[in-house]
């Protein structure tokens, strides 16, 4: 088996793929934004609850796209919930540069971490946008009002 | 029969190693097609030696550029049988082309409650600008519904016309089922004296072209897709027609005369180039004809039709592998998915072993909407591509089929 395949579809991302984790929609959301890939048509629905203290109590997705597009939003929500908004964000900047070969440059996140999983996309420019529509969706609905 | 080692060396890109290992396969041709040296060379050597802007300069380059310009156009308009070289306008894209007929023929033709009539399997590129039209005139579109193997439904397609239907905009060939609009549905327009045009894009690199037989008022096309450069494609439009209908963009060229009050514009195929055109992309269009004419279009479609047979035989005994469109009229095309893996997967991984196929849409949202998928893959052939080639994506596709089995 070719080894940017390996990298690329890591077990932990077939799982999450095939099982996504927190899936559905959050019954009591505060925030929530429809993401949407133009070009392959992929599709996520994000929702949370931001509670007084900037915390993320609650996140699900629900969605239809690749596993890449999955897997990435299955780790997102486990990745952010518990988590407050303004880390969320700085995990968000290195998660983008992490999938776009910029690992060096990574602040929060490091190899331990299960985002780092996603690494291999680096290979594979045409499927940033799979791993990062969840990240943008999470973006989108921490704008809206 | 065509020699297909013979022209395969006539692509440089397919020495090509993907990952600098794997040998391409190309099965991409739907989307665009490669370029034979000939039409690389030849364009190159036209920069060096003839270039200048057309139809405007006295001197040796300007005729130089000028009379292959136009030498381009009388070869279009042979390779599709057109009456006469007027019938032919160069423009940037079958898109454009579409476009400049949509908007043009509206504005002389269509008012509020008019009706056009498109089909469910339309590209974006034959939607938009007819919903662009419907917005504007406040006119009605209908869509005549497709069976599941892309053929249009005659009985509900004649349902559709009536006194009202201004125009039919179809595709010629399904650049997501591979298949044929059947002569008959041009029939039913003719009888009723209703404009056709026809999309082209994919007919026109497999299938041997006579648009005055085929009964069709405008036929588009894109140079990319016939082994031509991109930047380059052609409308087909009757005379009398073309004739009739406004100016689309104004510009140099397309003017006979001009005050600061007015302007008067010039006949047919100029009316319809305004500004300079893509001068040594219709050249370089030239050659791709002349390429594929030497091979024969007949030839071509002989071959790609037996290739298009033997993938779907063997793809039909794959039990895990979904077939959209098994009719045995496919021509070049076929859009499949593997059982619970998602495109974008198979398409990754068959890229990785070498064979280029695209994934996604291919901007037929509402027909992907209609199969009731969010995406397929689609595997395309052109002169090139080989049985053995076939080999290798079939077990390709059984090994990906076995990475993301459970
Ligand atoms: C059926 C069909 N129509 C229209 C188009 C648009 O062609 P272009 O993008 O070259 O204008 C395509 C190409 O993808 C096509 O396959």
């Amino acid at each position: 088996m070719n080894d940017l395949l390996k990298e690329l579809y890591q077990e932990i991302i077939l799982d999450h793929g095939q099982e996504p984790r927190n899936f559905g929609t959050c019954e009591n959301h505060n925030k929530s934004a429809d993401g949407h890939n133009p070009l392959c048509g992929d599709k996520v629905h994000l929702s949370f609850y931001l509670d007084e203290n900037d915390i993320i109590n609650d996140i699900k997705f629900s969605g239809e796209g690749c596993a890449i597009s999955i897997a990435s939003a299955s780790l997102m929500t486990e990745k952010l919930k518990g988590m407050k908004l303004s880390e969320a964000q700085s995990i968000f900047n290195d998660f983008t540069k992490l999938v776009k070969g910029d690992a060096d440059t990574l602040e929060i996140l490091n190899d331990e971490d299960s985002l780092y999983a996603l690494k291999g996309v680096e290979a594979f420019p045409m499927r940033v946008k799979c791993a990062t529509l969840a990240w943008h969706t999470f973006k989108s609905a921490v704008e809206n009002k | 029969m065509i020699n297909t080692s013979k022209i395969r060396k006539d692509f440089p890109i397919l020495d090509k190693k993907i990952l600098n290992q794997k040998d391409l396969i190309y099965f991409d041709t739907a989307a665009s097609a490669q370029k034979p040296e000939l039409v690389i060379s030849e364009m190159d050597n036209f920069y060096r030696q003839n270039y200048s802007n057309v139809s405007r300069g006295i001197h040796t380059l300007s005729v130089e550029s000028t009379f292959a310009f136009e030498e381009a156009r009388v070869k279009v308009q042979k390779f599709i049988n057109a009456s006469s070289e007027k019938e032919i306008i160069f423009t940037k894209s079958a898109t454009e082309s579409i476009n400049l007929i949509a908007q043009t023929f509206a504005e002389k033709n269509i008012n509020e409650g008019d009706e056009i009539v498109l089909t469910t399997m339309e590209h974006h590129s034959n939607l938009i600008p007819w919903f662009l039209v419907r917005d504007k005139y406040k006119c009605t579109i209908k869509f005549a519904d497709i069976d599941k193997n892309g053929h249009i439904d005659k009985e509900h397609f004649a349902s559709l016309l009536n006194d009202k239907t201004k125009i039919v905009a179809i595709t010629h060939l399904s650049n997501v089922f591979g298949t044929e609009t059947n002569s008959e549905i041009l029939k039913l327009c003719n009888d009723r004296n209703i404009p056709v045009l026809l999309d082209g894009c994919q007919s026109a690199a497999h299938l041997d072209i006579d648009v005055q037989k085929l009964g069709c008022d405008f036929y588009v096309f894109s140079g990319h897709k016939l082994y031509g450069p991109s930047g380059i494609g052609i409308l087909y439009g009757k005379e009398e027609i073309l004739e009739q209908l406004p100016p689309y963009q104004g510009g140099g060229g397309m003017i006979a005369d001009v005050t600061l009050d007015s302007a008067t514009f010039t006949g047919l195929p100029a009316k319809y180039e305004a500004g300079t055109p893509p001068i040594v992309e219709a050249f370089g269009l030239g050659v791709a004809i002349d390429y594929v004419t030497e091979i024969g279009m007949n030839n071509i479609n002989n071959h790609e039709t037996e290739l298009t047979k033997t993938a779907l035989n063997e793809m039909m005994d794959l039990d895990f592998v979904e077939i959209y469109g098994t009719s045995s009229d496919k021509n070049s095309i076929i859009s499949f998915n593997l059982e619970n893996i998602h495109s974008h997967e198979v398409a990754s991984f068959l890229d990785v072993e070498g064979v280029a196929i695209r994934a996604g849409h291919h901007c037929c949202q509402p027909l992907m909407k209609k199969l009731n998928v969010n995406s397929t893959s689609r595997m395309s052939f052109g002169i090139y591509n080989t049985a053995d080639e076939i080999k290798v994506f079939i077990n390709a596709i059984k090994k990906c089929r076995d990475f993301f089995k459970k």
